[in-house]
């Protein structure tokens, strides 16, 4: 039986996927007018290809695949725009989290907390992850956004943030650390 | 003796740490591998980052807001649709 090709239907795509495309979008540039201009830019995106649709994939699919280009093409911009190539410092940077044997600074020490695999707690988590991810600072926030949230390849990102592996390593390190302690925090205040 | 081969088999916190970083993406070595085996098998502390790391990293991938688009924006991307369609 021959596959039936999904034919698109713009005049729907609004209603249907408009919030969903941006519910994504937001959290991942953390800004409401850049959200609401990234998703503005794929739907001019989709009509402009919509001779080129061929149905192959779910037209949700479709959009959101030019989404997710279009936010890799927002974090390329803004690293052009970075005027200096914040460079971190590489001597020093384990300081506040470890000792000089490397071990766990007193106050750093990770705690014990669990999240119990049902929506609540992992929605609540979510919201804290997010909340913690808004507040990294700003490199190490492009990098963590890429890497856990887009899903991205370190070799992919340094291309895009137009930084060296070694910079990359350095920040994703940080801001792990600075993550998990973050998100241990709120959740244990909860 | 113990000291030195301490010192020069195991990693600290910090290098256990940043090699979790390159685990994720399959970048170590099979020495580095051991080591961390070895060394989370008697660090705590790394055991949690590690499990708690993971769990953060999976549910980045599910994070999304409920917030919707605004009506403003709604209003112009119907008209900007129907003016490409034309």
């Amino acid at each position: 039986m021959e596959k039936q090709a999904i034919k698109a239907n713009p005049q729907q795509w609004l209603a249907i996927y408009g919030d969903q495309l941006y519910q994504y979008t937001l959290p991942r540039v953390n800004d409401s007018a850049i959200a609401e201009d990234l998703v503005q830019e794929t739907f001019l995106s989709a009509l402009k290809g919509l001779p080129g649709f061929k149905g192959e994939a779910s037209e949700k699919n479709w959009l959101f695949t030019i989404l997710k280009n279009k936010i890799i093409d927002y974090y390329r911009k803004k690293s052009k725009e970075r005027e200096v190539i914040a460079t971190p410092d590489l001597k020093g940077a384990d300081d506040d989290w470890f000792n000089d044997e490397g071990s766990w600074a007193e106050n750093r020490m990770p705690k014990d907390w669990q999240v119990a695999d049902n929506p609540v707690e992992r929605k609540e988590i979510q919201k804290i992850v997010n909340w913690c991810k808004d507040h990294l600072k700003a490199l190490q926030q492009d990098v963590f956004t890429l890497k856990y949230m887009e899903d991205m390849e370190s070799v992919e990102i340094c291309k895009v943030l137009n930084i060296s592996s070694s910079n990359y390593w350095v920040l994703i390190h940080r801001a792990r650390l600075q993550m998990r302690d973050c998100v241990e925090k709120h959740w244990l205040k909860n | 003796m113990k000291k030195f081969m301490m010192k020069y088999l195991m990693l600290n916190c910090s290098e256990a740490t940043m090699l979790m970083a390159k685990r994720e993406e399959g970048k170590i070595s099979l020495k580095d591998r051991v080591q961390l085996y070895l060394h989370t098998s008697m660090c705590a502390f790394c055991r949690k980052f590690d499990k708690q790391s993971l769990l953060i990293g999976k549910e980045c991938r599910h994070v999304h807001t409920d917030e919707k688009l605004s009506v403003n924006a709604k209003e112009k991307f119907e008209q900007l649709i129907r003016e490409e369609l034309k």
